[in-house]
């Protein structure tokens, strides 16, 4: 750090940066199943959001159907409450976790 | 043989054909939607999920942070539909914009029918909301099918 520069936010920012280090263990996001959404549309939101091939897509969507749910990202917490964000805006139903 | 009324055209775009009696369905259903989200029913809880799993103070926080910009973002998604009500081509934007509302009113039809595992609306439903249910099944199928091609 410059030694000319103020050092008062020094404080007030660290503990919010240590949060998202990736010494932390990463965060992890679940789709969870549920009776109303179509498995040919979760299927497709997952190609669409995270780019997942036709065939991962399918696998995780079947996961989510017999498990209840899958990991479908994971990453810092900012990555993964974009990544929540995205799914709830599709109408899916994402939570995040810290692996 | 059964030709979809969504499909994809050379240029990318998509021919979408549609009765005027399923544009009229969908147009007074937008309508609706638009009007609910601004209140706090809990007909909007599969829209709006927690993202924290019991974690209240967290899920508060997101709630404050992201919960208005979802809201705008399917008043957004709403205004595209009603703009593009009678359109017989739509752009892949705005038909996978129709995607998402499409999915987010089946959502609160069966929030509201209580759709449970087995996937069948309660027996004693209203039949008319369960047939404008499964019309949106199929539409939303159809899209879904023609974005995927």
């Amino acid at each position: 750090m410059n030694a000319a520069s103020a050092p008062a936010p020094v404080e007030t920012l660290e503990p919010e940066v240590t949060e998202d280090t990736a010494l932390d263990s990463p965060w992890v996001v679940i789709v969870w199943n549920d009776p109303i959404n179509l498995m040919s549309y979760v299927a497709f939101v997952f190609r669409k959001l995270f780019g997942y091939s036709k065939e991962e897509a399918e696998r995780l969507m079947m996961q989510v159907h017999h498990d209840g749910k899958a990991v479908v990202s994971s990453g810092s917490r900012s990555d993964a409450e974009r990544d929540v964000f995205r799914l709830h805006e599709h109408g899916l139903w994402a939570t995040m976790q810290q692996d | 043989m059964f030709r979809s009324p969504i499909r994809r055209q050379r240029g990318g775009d998509y021919r979408f054909t549609i009765s005027d009696d399923e544009r009229q369905l969908v147009l007074d259903l937008v309508r609706q939607l638009r009007e609910l989200l601004t209140t706090d029913s809990p007909a909007l809880r599969r829209l709006f999920p927690p993202p924290y799993g019991d974690d209240d103070e967290r899920n508060a926080g997101y709630a404050v942070l992201a919960g208005s910009e979802l809201v705008e973002r399917r008043l957004a998604a709403l205004e595209v539909i009603e703009t593009t009500i009678d359109a017989e081509t739509l752009t892949e934007d705005q038909l996978q914009t129709w995607m998402r509302s499409v999915n987010d009113l089946r959502l609160v039809l069966g929030t509201l029918l209580d759709i449970s595992d087995d996937e069948q609306p309660v027996s004693g439903a209203d039949e008319t909301m369960v047939a404008v249910y499964e019309y949106l099944g199929q539409l939303l199928e159809l899209t879904v099918q023609a974005l995927t091609d």
